[in-house]
This record gives structure tokens, sequence and C-alpha cells, in this order.
């Protein structure tokens, strides 16, 4: 990995202008301890600039990972999802952490769907080579995944109908039950 | 005496149904306080790239109707009232769509249905907006949904927190009050809508129409819940169907393409997937699209398994 691309895409965290590919270069790089020196470092940098008082040791993802391992794993958990507890622990924790940030977090998990859906057999299954396009805060956003197409037409068609399509669903449940599906339509409006 | 009971105790303890048991009492108290229980609190939403707190009261009327106010505390006022269960207004970007929505009836849980598609058991204790809860964890039984980390009230049964995690137990969502009072008495004014909130007539009927498109394959347990035609984009007709299995849902929209050249698309939103698939019928070109809380691999394989009823050798 190239440390000044790196740390740009870092400097670009911190100005809350990072796009998806920096967020997920910085993530990736963030147990490296030179990076969180470096981390450390830009922010004092910052905090001298906007005159704010920072403890510059504080190394918030270090003592979050130190608790994990302290955190004993409850003895009966999903026997299908071992370690679910810390994970769900770190993905809360990540998420507390970067509220306000355009993050997407979900490689992972699509990861895992990429390779459930290559389990199914290819009869019904003719778009497996083509990779799943993770859309984050707004569709607005969405990339196609394949280049050299007549991409223009088709990906507007797409950012035409898919915010309608995703409200009459979350709607059509969320109208006329309780506060979850509510909650899951509203957000969707907070653009 | 004491070493019969002790042994009741052994194989109670052994047997597993004994878990699935207490969760699906669990459930069914669930559902009922879901029915009556008045309570108000906030709560936060959370999913990849959006977090919104929200305030919610409800309230059981001396008519026996069910009273819900809920309201966005952060950014935009996103606003609801429902009593017994049907809108009464609107406010925020929600109202945009509403016009002509076919509202179908209410998901009632039921716990017994619940568990040929979910395993459920107890996981301890939990504490939650300041309240003893239980923890209730409902496992899919294939790959065709996803799990659900459910804390209920120790005192009421209601949900105060409600996790969705993906098959490698990754969070896909999170609902949590933050505070909640199920007995304090609140002013009934807390019940009357923002001036925003815009009045809504919610038909009296479910819309039906004959889809004139089938899924030859579901994953199992989804049974269709309602099907509508609506105006999309380009004035065109889009058929609209929606799916459950009395916990999780997913969508299905057919429109037809005139002509354009559309490419397949797959997107995500939080818990949200959405697969776009072209297909081709004797009158033209359609796109469908599966919108659900369900992972890619099923919603593919609606899509692809969906056909037109006419031309079509029927299905078993």
């Amino acid at each position: 990995m190239n440390r000044e691309a790196l740390h740009e895409s870092l400097s670009a965290v911190m100005d809350n202008e990072a796009d998806e590919l920096e967020l997920r270069r910085v993530l990736a790089a963030s147990e490296d301890a030179e990076m969180r020196a470096t981390w450390s470092r830009y922010q004092v940098a910052r905090a001298a600039m906007h005159k704010e008082l920072l403890e510059p040791r504080l190394d918030v993802a270090g003592a979050v990972f130190a608790a994990l391992d302290k955190e004993p794993v409850p003895a009966r958990r999903l026997g299908a999802w071992p370690a679910l507890g810390r994970v769900a622990v770190a993905a809360s924790v990540t998420l507390a952490v970067l509220v306000g940030v355009r993050f997407y977090n979900e490689a992972d998990a699509t990861g895992a769907q990429l390779a459930e859906r290559g389990a199914i057999p290819a009869s019904v299954m003719p778009q497996v080579q083509e990779p799943a396009v993770l859309a984050g805060y707004s569709l607005g956003e969405v990339e196609q995944p394949q280049a050299g197409r007549s991409a223009q037409g088709a990906s507007e068609w797409h950012q035409q109908r898919l915010p309608s399509y995703l409200r009459q669903h979350a709607q059509e449940a969320g109208l006329s039950e309780g506060p979850l599906p509510y909650a899951r339509a509203a957000s969707l409006e907070n653009r | 005496m004491r070493a019969l009971s002790i042994a009741l105790l052994l194989s109670a303890a052994l047997v597993p149904p004994a878990f699935a048991e207490e969760a699906g009492d669990w459930l069914a108290r669930l559902a009922k306080a879901d029915q009556q229980q008045r309570f108000h609190g906030t709560f936060v939403y959370e999913r990849n790239g959006s977090f919104s707190t929200h305030r919610v009261w409800r309230q059981l009327g001396a008519d026996g109707k069910m009273s819900e106010r809920l309201l966005q505390l952060d950014g935009a006022e996103q606003e609801i009232l429902k009593v017994d269960g049907r809108v009464q207004c609107i406010a925020g970007g929600m109202a945009d769509q509403v016009e002509g929505a076919a509202f179908w009836p209410s998901r009632t849980l039921d716990p017994a249905r619940l568990q040929s598609f979910y395993e459920l058991k107890m996981a301890g204790h939990s504490r939650i907006a300041g309240r003893q809860a239980v923890v209730l964890l409902l496992s899919p039984r294939d790959q065709h949904r996803y799990g659900f980390e459910l804390h209920l009230d120790q005192e009421t049964a209601l949900p105060l927190k409600s996790l969705l995690l993906n098959e490698k137990g990754l969070l896909l969502e999170r609902f949590q009050f933050a505070e909640f009072d199920p007995f304090a008495e609140f002013d009934s004014s807390s019940l009357l809508p923002g001036d925003a909130c815009r009045p809504v007539r919610a038909r009296a009927e479910p819309v039906s129409v004959k889809a004139g498109w089938h899924a030859q394959w579901l994953p199992p347990g989804f049974e269709l819940s309602g099907v509508v035609e609506r105006k999309g984009a380009d004035d065109a007709p889009v058929v609209f169907m929606t799916y459950a299995d009395g916990l999780a849902r997913f969508s299905i929209f057919v429109e037809s393409l005139n002509g354009s050249p559309v490419e397949d698309a797959r997107h995500q939103l939080g818990p949200t997937v959405v697969v776009s698939r072209r297909v081709t019928a004797p009158e033209g070109d359609y796109m469908i699209t599966v919108v659900g809380e369900i992972p890619f691999g099923t919603a593919e394989r609606v899509a692809v398994s969906l056909s037109a009823d006419e031309g079509v050798v029927a299905s078993p």
C-alpha cells in the first residue's frame, strides 16, 4: 500500500471528505501502529489549528480492542454465529464512532453473500460473475459495476425508480406496523 | 420427592424445546402487549449510513382503539399518527408517495408459525433503557432470511431493542429505546399531531389486482400479502407485490422497459437489498426489482424465478 495515498485518505477521512474507497482503505489499515501514530499526529495538528485541547496519546481503537479482548464470551450464544457478541459490540462501536461520516462496512457481508450465490446452481444464477454494488447513503452515488456500456441511460432509469421502490417497500409495513418499520421508512428520507 | 424434582429439573434442562417454548411464550406475550400496552419513550434507529432519534407515544383509547404517534426528533420532522392501525396523518418526506397506498393489514406475530423458519432461543438477560430485559434470539433455519436479537422488557414483553444480523453475525440495523415508560400518565395532547402532519385517507379495503406475474420459487414460509398496480415514473403501470414470512418482508416491482436499454443492478442500503433483473416477455422487456430485508442470494433467486402468467409453462 502506498503510504502517501494512505495518508491522503486519512486526511480526507478527518476532513469528512473521504469517498467510499478512501474510507475502506483507512479502515483496512486501522490496525497498523504506524497508521495510528499518524492519525494521532494529524489530530494534534488539527487540534492546534482549531485551538482545541486534546490528549494526543488517546488511542480509542486500542482501548476498544483491549476491552473486547477482556470481555468474557457469553456461554450461550448462537451456535451458528460464533463470537456474535464480540462482532456486535465491535460493530456498534464502529457505528458509534463513525456516526456522521458516510461509511460502508458491509464489504464483508457482501463477500459472504457472493459466496452464497456461488453455491447456487449456475443454471438459476446467470449473473454470478457480476459483482454486487454497494449503495450507501443515497442512490445518487451508485456506481455501475461495468465500464464501457451505454450506462448513462441505464443508471438514470434506476435512479428514477429505485428510491420510489424502496419507499413503497418500507412504507407498506412502516405505516401499518410498529416503531421499527416506521423508523426504517423514515431513515430513507434522511438524506 | 426431592430426587424426583431434581430429575425433572435435569430433564427440563436437557431438552432444548423448553427453551424454544419459553421463547415462544415471550413472543406470544409480545404479540399481546403490542395490541394493548400503552407506553411512551425515545428510541434510536441506526443502519449503515443513517442514525436517527425518535419519540413514540401509545395509548389505548376509551373506545378500545390504540392510538400511536411517532415523531423523529432530529433532522426533518418525520411524523405519523395511527389509530387502530390506520394511518391518520403523515409529515415529512414519507408523505410524498402515500396517496393511493394500499395499507395491507398489519402483521401479527405468530410464534408457532415463526418456529418453522426461525429457531427461537432465550439468551439471558440484559438491561436496556434502565429496565430489565430478556434476550431472545431468532436464528434463521435456512440461508434465506436474517436473524433477529430481541431484548424484551421483563415487565411488559415489549421490544426495547432489536438487532438485525446477517449470516455472519454482522449488525445490519439497530433499534433501541433510550427511555421507556409503560405506566406514567402522559398528557393526551402528546397524541395530537403537529401542524405539518397531512391527513391521509387510507382505503378501507386492501386493493388487490391480478398480478399477471408469479414467482416460481419463493423462500420457504414467504407468502403473498398483497398486490397492487400503481403509476410509476413515466406514468406507466408498475405491479407491486409484497411477501412476508411473519417477520421478514420483501417486495417485487415489475415495470415495462418500453425498449429502454437498461441493465441489471444490485444495491444494498443498510438492511435492505435491491436486485433488478431484466426479463424478456413476448410483448416486450420488463424490469423485475426485488426489494427486501433478505440476503442477496435469496433476492436473486426470487428475481430469476419470476415469470409472466401467460405463455409460460404453469408451475405446479
